[in-house]
């Protein structure tokens, strides 16, 4: 058991699923942390990502990877659309946050019941799949799949750039000060829609490369996105709200429950283990691991 | 008594009473299928005004009230062959409320978009645990031979919306209700003023439960075959929000609103266009928040929230 | 000179179109079905409904449909179940008694059926299932409703077992999803293989949303079985041919429950997906059987995509049955019943006939991918080709 766990395959599938985990909680963290959005429609972005990626590698034969700014691009441009028709207005009004939350909990509800059904309906609800960097490389006792080892270098590298963009742009820091304190951010001038709209493109933009790189390993389907938009929530919740360091780490605390904890105890509660460390760690600390980032 | 009195109880209880009758005469009148239509109407306006007594009042927005439901139809599935079903519904109902009562204290500390996501997280708990006993008892799937008609399940449901309707309305009105209210407007401020925040919430908490577990044993009799993943569908905590928030949840009325438009519109829907129809649904769910942001009782009565 | 032209353009699109739409000339029979077009089967059922509107479409090419002698098209009434059976039961019982439709389809999956042959023995309509997979069946009673399938987990196990024994497995290492059907596969498995003298290194559970076998796949790896046997649904099949492959896994023979029978898993493994085991009872390279490639062909090219060998088999013998029970039977509930139950069908699965509820002639049997063909390897009387083993 113990060479099992420190083993460099275990070590490998922990950085592969946290990374993945990180980035997918990442877009979500960024737009409920300046806008208070709940965005329950947060996997059905990553499902179009992932079928962006499927379409693109069979019509074309060309990597997804490659494809992934233009991935990128039409997630964010679906997110600019929705924040131009329909929560630009509603975040101008000024309302109490709470309100906003319980709104958009309910227009998000809408626009996935709308995307996933529209998506079965253009491509039917049958599962797709396609085989692409699936050699698998051995570096001394551990065995990674090309494609793993692409999941991980790309979000790494967006986790990477998206920490750096947030602590030494300008920009990065106007969505910190705006996730920190929305209406003194206002009063030292910064232009909150503007800052919105760029949370919102990244937001969206991440999560649809995350989608892109799951079709490389997981089968697509219309209704595939729920079960990543919990597992974002869990890793948002479970770093702080609008925390984005600690978001990161959470999705990495998430990987090591899912594979260190199985490891010890069995793969039947693999749920128990991670829904039971969720509820035990907002029971302990109510503000998440690190802590809320606003006041 | 006097006028008022007569308003806030004569009133709503005539009114729930001639409600349930005419639901349960109609449906009586017409064919199966509109039975069938009629105990999911029943069953929504029990699922929601339960919901709304706390998370109504509150303002603690609840994505769990699916673990309510899956506990009392997990019962009912798993003892159906040894009690009667008029034993298991209420003891249905007072394991989900009894539930909520162990989990309310830790859990009603948390505040805002962190409790809305552990409830739903505390729902995905209770799933695989009891999926893990399940295995455990090598029973993943039974079979519910011999469970009561559509007319015998209906009486119950509708007796449960109107109890349900009874509870959020009386709760309401009373003193216990205008606490919740102040918890919802300022907690702090509210226990400043001596409203024993924490017993009120936690007695909230458990009596929002007791229903919807009351209407989860009965739903399991609906259907031959029981299997967990089933029952605990996150849908269905969306699904109550989502009614609750259209209706509006100020008052009873609320609820029956909301659900008897989301009714309607499925039924609609699903004649008119079978292909397109939960298409639709969402974009008149996009279409309500943004135009008619109060709900259906704030239409009605042109107030602002 | 205008008007002329103006009546024969009228007469001319006339002809078109009686001649496009059949429909339109004649009475169609109006079939009715469920399915489930959202929520949790979604991504199964389309291998089913797909094999119910190719079916339809060749029926209507060639004339319609036999009904005891007159040829009729064929019309489908649909809805979206939600992957909720009691939803299902209840939208069968408007496909009766509102929408009145003249036969009736079966939808997607075990509990579905089982709650619409409560619907369907109430009113005394005759209806051929299709995608029930579980010991329960066995419960129901005869009289409206059908089962063909023998992919039943009381057979499975003993089958599985003594293929295994046959091929000189010894040792096997099992891991299963908690989900009814790999369980129930599980509780007859493990005494079958005990009862043939094979040794169970290990036998773990996970559940249904796992993202990442390494831990159990390293200790699968480590037990060094002779077969592994995964009691996988769609989903973990993915996860587990590919971590399997990662981590070296490689051993005489893999079995998967459910998962290498769909079109996307050879899509995605490729000549990976050769070797592994899985269940089906149906193949096109059965010869004896002669309805079995063309429905393959005409599936790839209608669907540009490779028919599920076991659902969507099924639910093209489920419709070929009912097409040959009415073409001697009519419409009438009563004779058809009757033709049903006593009747000899031939389909691209060879010939049915059923006992009871269940169908009598077709054996459990098992599918290997060869050489990217499924080739039927159990039991010796219907297999294509021999079980191939590292």
């Amino acid at each position: 058991m113990l060479d099992t766990l420190l083993s460099g395959q275990l070590l490998f599938s922990v950085a592969v699923l946290g990374a993945l985990y990180a980035l997918i909680g990442l877009g979500l963290n960024l737009v409920f942390g300046t806008m208070r959005l709940l965005n329950i429609a947060h996997g059905d972005f990553l499902m179009l990502g992932a079928y962006s990626g499927f379409w693109w590698f069979t019509l074309t034969g060309i990597s997804p990877l490659i494809a992934l700014p233009l991935t990128a691009l039409g997630g964010a441009a679906i997110g600019l659309t929705l924040y131009a028709l329909v929560f630009r207005q509603q975040l101008a009004k000024g309302l109490d946050p709470a309100v906003i939350e319980a709104r958009s909990l309910l227009l998000f509800f809408g626009i996935s019941v709308v995307i996933q059904n529209l998506t079965a309906m253009a491509f039917t609800a049958t599962p797709r799949a396609y085989r692409h960097l699936d050699t698998v490389y051995q570096l001394g006792e551990t065995a990674m799949t090309g494609n793993r080892i692409a999941t991980l270098i790309v979000a790494l590298t967006i986790l990477g750039a998206m920490l750096v963009f947030l602590n030494r742009t300008l920009f990065g820091m106007e969505i910190k000060a705006l996730i920190q304190h929305r209406e003194a951010a206002r009063i030292v001038g910064i232009n909150i829609n503007r800052v919105q709209m760029v949370s919102i493109a990244v937001g969206f933009g991440t999560v649809a490369i995350s989608g892109s790189l799951l079709s490389m390993t997981e089968q697509v389907t219309p209704f595939m996105g729920f079960r990543f938009t919990i597992a974002a929530f869990v890793v948002i919740i479970m770093g702080g709200l609008g925390n984005i360091l600690g978001g990161i780490v959470a999705g990495f605390l998430l990987a090591i429950i899912e594979i260190y904890a199985v490891t010890i105890f069995s793969a039947e509660a693999r749920s128990i283990l991670i829904y039971g460390a969720f509820v035990a760690i907002l029971i302990i600390s109510p503000q998440g691991l690190l802590g809320r980032a606003r006041r | 008594m006097t006028q008022m009195q007569a308003k806030q109880i004569l009133v709503p209880v005539a009114l729930t009473a001639l409600g349930a009758a005419a639901l349960y005469g109609g449906a009586l009148n017409t064919g199966p299928y509109w039975q069938v239509v009629a105990l999911t109407l029943a069953m929504w306006i029990a699922l929601i005004q339960s919901w709304s007594v706390f998370s109504g009042l509150t303002g603690y927005i609840s994505l769990g009230h699916a673990v309510a439901y899956g506990l009392g139809a997990y019962l009912m599935a798993t003892q159906f062959r040894e009690y009667p079903v008029w034993v298991l519904v209420p003891a249905g109902g007072l394991l989900a409320g009894a539930f909520a009562l162990i989990v309310a204290i830790p859990v009603l500390r948390i505040r805002g978009p962190y409790f809305v996501i552990l409830t739903f997280g505390l729902s995905e708990l209770v799933k695989f645990a009891l999926l893990r006993l399940e295995t455990a008892l090598g029973a993943s799937s039974r079979l519910l031979f011999g469970a009561p008609g559509t007319v015998e399940l209906l009486t119950w449901m509708i007796a449960l919306a109107a109890a349900a309707t009874l509870l959020r309305h009386f709760v309401g009105i009373s003193r216990f209700g205008r606490g919740l209210i102040a918890i919802r407007e300022d907690e702090t401020a509210a226990e400043t003023l001596g409203v024993p925040v924490t017993r009120y919430k936690v007695l909230a908490f458990a009596l929002s439960a007791v229903i919807p577990g009351m209407v989860g044993a009965v739903m399991a009799l609906r259907s031959t075959y029981f299997e967990v993943l089933q029952v605990f569908s996150p849908t269905l905590s969306f699904t109550i929000v989502t009614m609750a928030i259209i209706g509006g949840s100020g008052d009873a009325r609320g609820p029956v609103l909301g659900a008897l438009f989301l009714v309607s519109l499925s039924e609609g829907l699903r004649g008119a266009s079978p292909q397109l129809y939960l298409v639709l649904l969402g974009i008149c769910l996009i279409a309500f928040v943004l135009f008619a942001p109060n709900g259906l009782t704030g239409l009605l009565s042109g107030r602002r929230k | 000179m205008l008007r002329r032209q103006l009546i024969g353009s009228i007469v001319g699109a006339t002809a078109l179109i009686s001649a496009f739409s059949p429909a339109l000339a004649d009475d169609p029979v109006r079939i009715g079905y469920t399915i489930a077009r959202t929520g949790l089967f979604a991504a199964a059922a389309p291998s089913q409904e797909q094999a119910y509107t190719l079916w339809a479409e060749q029926v209507n090419a060639a004339g319609g449909l036999d009904v005891g002698g007159e040829m009729r098209p064929v019309e489908f009434v649909s809805y979206d179940d939600e992957s909720d059976p009691s939803k299902a039961a209840q939208l069968y019982e408007r496909l009766i008694t509102s929408d009145e439709v003249d036969l009736l389809m079966a939808p997607w999956g075990t509990p579905h059926h089982l709650n619409v042959a409560g619907v369907v023995e109430r009113y005394g309509f005759p209806m051929v299932g299709n995608t029930a997979a579980s010991v329960m069946i066995r419960e129901v009673e005869p009289g409206n409703i059908w089962f063909p399938t023998s992919a039943i987990p009381d057979q499975i196990g003993p089958q599985l077992a003594q293929m295994l024994s046959e091929a000189g497995i010894g040792s096997v290492a099992i891991l299963a999803n908690v989900l009814p059907f790999s369980q129930e596969n599980l509780q007859f498995l493990t005494p079958a293989l005990e009862a043939q003298g094979i040794e169970i290194l290990m036998s773990e559970n996970y559940p249904p949303d796992i993202t990442d076998m390494t831990p159990l796949l390293t200790q699968v790896r480590a037990a060094e079985p002779d077969a592994v046997l995964a009691l996988t649904y769609p989903a973990d099949a993915f996860l587990y041919t590919g971590q399997a492959r990662e981590l070296g896994i490689d051993p005489q023979l893999q079995f998967l429950l459910i998962g290498p029978t769909i079109d996307a898993f050879a899509n995605a493994f490729g000549p990976v997906a050769d070797g592994i085991v899985t269940l089906a009872h149906w193949s096109p390279e059965q010869e004896a059987w002669p309805r079995a490639r063309p429905f393959f062909d005409a599936y790839v090219a209608r669907f540009d995509q490779e028919p599920d060998y076991l659902d969507s088999a099924l639910a093209y013998m489920s419709a070929e049955i009912l097409q040959q029970a009415v073409a001697e039977a009519g419409l009438d509930h009563d004779a058809l019943r009757a033709a049903i139950a006593g009747g000899t069908f031939d389909t691209i699965n060879g010939e049915v006939r059923f006992d009871g509820v269940q169908n009598a002639v077709t054996p459990t049997a098992f599918v290997q991918r060869q050489e990217g063909r499924m080739q039927l390897v159990w039991p010796p009387e219907i297999a294509t080709a021999s079980l191939v083993t590292q």
